[in-house]
């Protein structure tokens, strides 16, 4: 079976449209969505609709979760002053705009998602705001897959696309407990994956294209696609729309509309 | 007799680099002027805080200077680019007129002007009639989250506001340093250098610093909003403050 995984659409339909033609020009049997719908992008409600209509199993991202409860992440999950101010119009524009009944989907999304042995969450099963990045330390990286009882780990919110292969971990435990000798345990996980969707509407690689990633259960093989697009439509409509420009000018350069916080390990405290 | 110098050219050719050579020179005393930028300019800071032997001299003070110039003085006088080369001021006293050119321009008011060229930066020089517009703020006092400055300079000089050719600023940092920040248009990057001045650890700094961004089509409210929404409030300041201060309790400090 041939799975397309997208997240962090971020209200860009044209995305959402130019990704879903590659979709179904690559012949995709399923496809899941990993959260993000809102926020930032000039279309929420729109985002939101087509995806319902699909059907498409999808996870709460960290901006849904922020429209549903209220913008109650800390100052921390953002990388500076400027990028948090910016966050804040965007939060309070997508909370104007979006629908009731796009707001209470949103809030009936899970955190995670199940198929076989495969887990799809938004930044990482502890949290949506988590980042999972390439470079994060193998034994957390290989504690986050364990936690979600999972083979392989479908993730976003980085808004970079990778695939990482945590291969036949062991894992060696010494236990020195009062009054007794110390014992010596081993554990070995075998293969496990993490592989990050990347982001459809706010990419963050340099490019302003959008990207997803395909998986076939059958041979395991992974696909990461770049999908190019309109984005200059995207652009005037952030404008017209009155969201602040300087999110266009970003998003025309692949540079993210905020990037991420520099501690991104960092999980909000509420 | 003192020696005059009047330097131009286009902006970015390196006028404040050719300069900078001499102002290292104690033997003699040594003046610099950049006229056209109001009381006090990035250039003019910048020389004071780099060269603190050598006298920066207002505007508004200069034909006083001029007039009481000791007879070995050297007066370096940096004519901006956007100033009249045809200027009354510089026909009534005897300058050495020295222009720092591009390599590739061959033909320009500054070559009829000058009594000899310097060979500078490979910058596109304006063509005639079609000077960029400059827009300049002081500073003083704010200081700066050190990530959101990256963010508004990335931006400002990738064209985020505007066609930037040049930028230059001074900007207070929490951790009690100040940064002179240089970016011509066609050189790579944009250069970052620490000013050898004490760190500033105790309320706002009471010291000159701002920004000079020459160019095209500038959005001059973006820019300083932008500016603005980078800068840290008093309560966030005194946070950093304190926590600098336990870091380097033994270094040298302005306190105030």
């Amino acid at each position: 079976m041939k799975l397309a995984v997208m997240s962090c659409i971020h209200g860009n339909y044209e995305a959402l449209n130019a990704v879903l033609s590659d979709i179904d020009a690559q012949k995709a049997d399923q496809i899941y969505c990993l959260g993000d719908l809102v926020g930032y992008g000039p279309y929420p409600n729109a985002v939101v609709e087509m995806i319902r209509s699909l059907d498409i199993p999808t996870c709460q991202g960290c901006w849904d979760e922020d429209i549903v409860e209220g913008l109650n992440a800390c100052d921390c999950s953002y990388p500076s002053q400027l990028a948090e101010k910016r966050g804040h119009l965007a939060h309070e524009w997508t909370n104007q705009a979006i629908h009731p009944e796009v707001r209470e989907y949103l809030a009936s999304l899970p955190m995670t998602l199940r198929e076989g042995n495969l887990c799809f969450v938004h930044g990482s099963p502890n949290s949506q705001h988590e980042y999972l990045l390439p470079t994060m330390d193998g034994f957390a990286a290989l504690e986050r897959v364990l936690a979600a009882e999972a083979d392989v780990l479908f993730c976003g919110h980085t808004h970079i696309p990778y695939l990482r292969e945590l291969e036949n971990g062991t894992l060696s435990v010494k236990v020195q407990q009062p009054g007794q000798s110390e014992t010596h345990r081993e554990f070995t996980a075998p293969l496990k994956r993490i592989i990050n969707a990347g982001s459809v509407g706010e990419p963050r690689h340099g490019r302003p294209n959008a990207t997803y990633v395909l998986y076939d259960t059958d041979s395991t093989q992974v696909t990461l696609r770049e999908v190019p697009y309109d984005y200059e439509k995207t652009c005037a409509a952030i404008i017209e729309q009155g969201l602040p420009p300087i999110f266009a000018w970003r998003l025309a350069r692949g540079m993210e509309f905020a990037e991420r916080a520099e501690d991104a390990g960092h999980v909000c405290e509420r | 007799m003192p020696h005059l110098i009047a330097i131009s050219g286009p902006s970015g050719s390196g006028k404040t680099t050719w300069i900078s050579q001499f102002l290292k020179d104690q033997s003699t005393p040594q003046y610099y002027v950049c006229p056209g930028l109001g009381e006090i300019s990035v250039d003019l800071a910048r020389m004071g805080y780099r060269f603190p032997s050598v006298q920066v001299v207002p505007e508004a003070q200069l034909k006083t200077v001029l007039a009481d110039l000791p007879e070995q003085a050297t007066l370096y006088l940096e004519w901006g680019f956007h100033l009249d080369l045809g200027s009354p001021f510089l026909a009534e006293l005897p300058w050495e007129r020295v222009a720092v050119l591009p390599p590739d321009l061959a033909e320009s008011d500054w070559h009829g002007w000058a009594d000899r060229v310097i060979l500078g930066n490979a910058v596109v020089a304006p063509a005639n009639g079609c000077l960029p517009e400059i827009w300049c703020t002081p500073l003083t006092g704010q200081v700066f989250d050190p990530p959101s400055l990256d963010d508004l300079l990335i931006e400002l000089t990738g064209g985020a506001y505007g066609q930037v050719c040049r930028m230059k600023g001074i900007f207070e940092l929490p951790d009690g340093r100040a940064f002179y920040v240089d970016f011509v248009d066609g050189l790579p990057g944009r250069e970052y250098t620490e000013l050898a001045i004490p760190r500033w650890l105790s309320g706002r700094p009471d010291r000159f610093s701002g920004i000079e961004v020459a160019g095209y089509g500038l959005n001059r409210e973006v820019i300083a909003q932008t500016l603005m929404d980078s800068a840290l409030s008093d309560a966030a300041l005194a946070q950093y403050q304190q926590h600098y201060q336990s870091l380097h309790p033994s270094e040298e400090a302005i306190s105030v």
